[in-house]
């Protein structure tokens, strides 16, 4: 990729903010136990290992999500990232982890790459990543089958594509919001965000 | 919050999980150390606990052990969880209205979970009637069969729960069909393996046997778990006491005979007459207060644990010295055989159970009821010990003291407006 210069564009900064979701998702959906950690693969990125799904229908469904997501943080349309996780029986939103995409618009004018090393936004990245991993000390644990459904929140004008569909924000009502570690491109900052249902403890 | 917060991360490995999840606010409250905060409110849960006088004392304990759970995130001695269930189980065991009450059944659970022989006190509360019609009972019953592999047992607990209608029926009927798809996984994956898995799941010792003991002392050789079900305690050593004679020391081999453990399963959910709740077993490092005066130094005897443990073999190669350096003088040594401490093992004592404790207590309660008692406090000894701290007079004095002020100033108040 990019690594042998030392600044980054547009496109590259989209690429590996498209990266960084894709092994996000990947995490928590491990970390959640949404899908049994046998269909899981470990591989080593960002210097640490993580893991990846092995399901077919899972992956292409990534692919696909992360393509299009790529597409429009280089057109800086994407204003959000969220992943809810809900009860598989009763619907019921039980968390829901949302990354808010802060996007630099001027860099889409000028195309002069911005002054940050790969290494330090991928030290950034493998810093949230660690604490999604480390969240499982708060959250309640997840007694029921559970799904998982990805939100993009886009700038109004924009068409949506094929099999997207239009939904409401999702939101749980009495939860607990912890926020997690940004990092930044310099071009595009992702700040994250879990929310879970609130204990009920005094 | 800050972004910089990021206590809870530095700490995440002594933060137990639980089950609820946590809420941050306490987190970071019992993460930054702010022990005057956390006194403060457990001596307002304390004074609470002895002061309510309304009809529903549950709801105190309730919100304190609560409380405890989310304020001391790393669990241990300190936070008194452990004894605050025990007290609460205790004490409302006789109290017919909270026995299907979700709260104490929770506070039941969760005691059970502390324990070391969890199903034990799931069968006490099975006989005592708590919890019989709530689905959360069952639910954690079959939970602690199936973590030690007993898929069958945990299978019938729930057609029990189902044959009794607890409620929430579609929780209970969820978490059975979950199970039910977790075994047949497990089946499927496993169908290729030897049977070693429908094996009960004992401790058991890397060597197969337990340790001998030499001589007159009774050492007790900590028991080694390795096997998959370290929750479940079978207690001590089994030839304790008995002389060892030759084969005697394989006692804790079991043979597993399918037809047998089948036949025993039935049985096993037969409601049992409990006295009271079984003991959670006293665990290492925590000794009771006890008299010391009269305690004398175990004598060494003759032979056995006097002698020296063998010298390390020479090296077999030559230690490079330099040659300037002089070798110092061996001075002779020659360590005193009686001062050979090692390896010496605590003395068994006896042990202080909750059970014993409780059993006393039922003891004591019977005897004061047919009259025949021969102490009597002549103060509110109750009160001063109800909680996991023991007050002094003068806090119950300054408790009562504050509540009459408030009332005086509220009734000024009321006059004056």
């Amino acid at each position: 990729m990019t690594s042998t210069l030392k600044g980054i564009t547009l496109k590259g900064s989209a690429e590996l903010v498209a990266e960084f979701f894709s092994f996000g998702i990947n995490s928590i959906l491990y970390q959640r136990g949404i899908y049994p950690p046998e269909t899981f693969t470990r591989v080593t990125h960002y210097d640490m290992s993580l893991q990846l799904t092995t399901d077919p229908k899972l992956k292409t469904y990534l692919t696909n999500v992360v393509a299009q997501l790529k597409e429009w943080l280089f057109e800086c349309t994407v204003q959000k990232l969220v992943l809810v996780i809900t009860c598989l029986e009763t619907n019921e939103v039980l968390e829901r982890w949302q990354f808010d995409i802060e996007c630099d618009k001027t860099a889409k004018e000028s195309s002069a790459p911005r002054e940050k090393s790969i290494k330090t936004i991928q030290d950034e990245i493998r810093s949230v990543i660690r604490q999604i991993t480390a969240t499982v000390t708060f959250l309640p644990l997840l007694e029921t089958p559970c799904a998982f459904d990805l939100l993009v929140y886009t700038d109004k004008d924009l068409e949506v594509p094929d099999k997207w569909e239009e939904s409401g924000p999702q939101i749980i009502d009495q939860s607990e919001e912890v926020r997690l570690r940004s990092f930044t491109t310099s071009i595009h900052k992702v700040n994250s965000m879990v929310a879970y249902k609130r204990t009920d403890s005094v | 919050m800050a972004e910089g917060d990021v206590e809870w991360e530095l700490s995440k490995e002594n933060i137990q999980p639980l089950r609820r999840g946590r809420a941050i606010s306490s987190l970071h409250q019992a993460l930054s150390h702010e022990q005057d905060a956390i006194n403060q409110q457990r001596q307002a849960f304390e004074s609470e606990l002895r002061m309510y006088d309304g009809d529903d004392p549950l709801n105190v304990w309730d919100r304190y052990i609560k409380w405890t759970e989310q304020s001391f995130p790393c669990g241990g001695k300190e936070s008194n969880l452990t004894t605050l269930l025990e007290r609460v189980v205790t004490l409302f065991k006789e109290e017919k209205k909270y026995h299907n009450d979700p709260r104490y059944v929770d506070l039941c659970i969760k005691f059970a979970e502390n324990c070391s022989e969890p199903l034990d006190i799931y069968r006490y509360m099975q006989a005592q009637g708590i919890g019989v019609t709530q689905a959360g009972f069952y639910i954690a019953w079959a939970e602690e069969y199936e973590n030690q592999g007993n898929y069958l047992k945990a299978d019938r607990v729930y057609q029990e729960g189902l044959m009794k209608f607890a409620e929430p029926h579609d929780k209970l009927l969820q978490f059975h069909k979950a199970l039910q798809a977790r075994v047949s996984r497990h089946i499927l994956t496993n169908v290729d393996e030897d049977d070693s898995d429908d094996e009960p799941k004992e401790l058991e010792r890397v060597s197969l046997a337990s340790l001998k003991h030499r001589g007159k002392k009774k050492a007790i050789a900590p028991v080694n778990r390795t096997g998959s079900a370290i929750k479940c305690f079978t207690g001590g050593l089994q030839s304790q006491g008995v002389p060892v004679l030759g084969n005697s020391s394989n006692s804790q081999l079991v043979i597993f005979d399918e037809s047998k453990s089948e036949g025993a399963g039935t049985s096993e959910l037969r409601a049992q007459s409990w006295m009271a709740p079984p003991t959670h077993r006293a665990k290492e490092n925590e000794q009771k207060p006890a008299k010391w005066c009269d305690v004398k130094m175990p004598q060494k005897t003759k032979f056995g644990h006097t002698v020296m443990p063998a010298p390390p073999p020479k090296p077999t190669f030559q230690p490079f010295v330099e040659e300037s350096d002089q070798l110092p003088k061996m001075t002779p040594c020659k360590i005193n055989p009686a001062v050979n401490t090692v390896l010496s093992a605590r003395k068994p004592c006896k042990e202080d159970t909750p059970l014993k404790r409780l059993q006393e207590h039922h003891r004591q309660q019977e005897e004061v009821e047919s009259g025949k008692t021969q102490e009597q406090s002549v103060y509110c000894k109750e009160l001063l010990l109800s909680g996991a701290t023991e007050f002094c007079f003068e806090e119950l004095r300054a408790e009562r003291y504050f509540k009459k002020m408030a009332q005086e100033s509220q009734k000024v108040e009321g006059q004056e407006a």
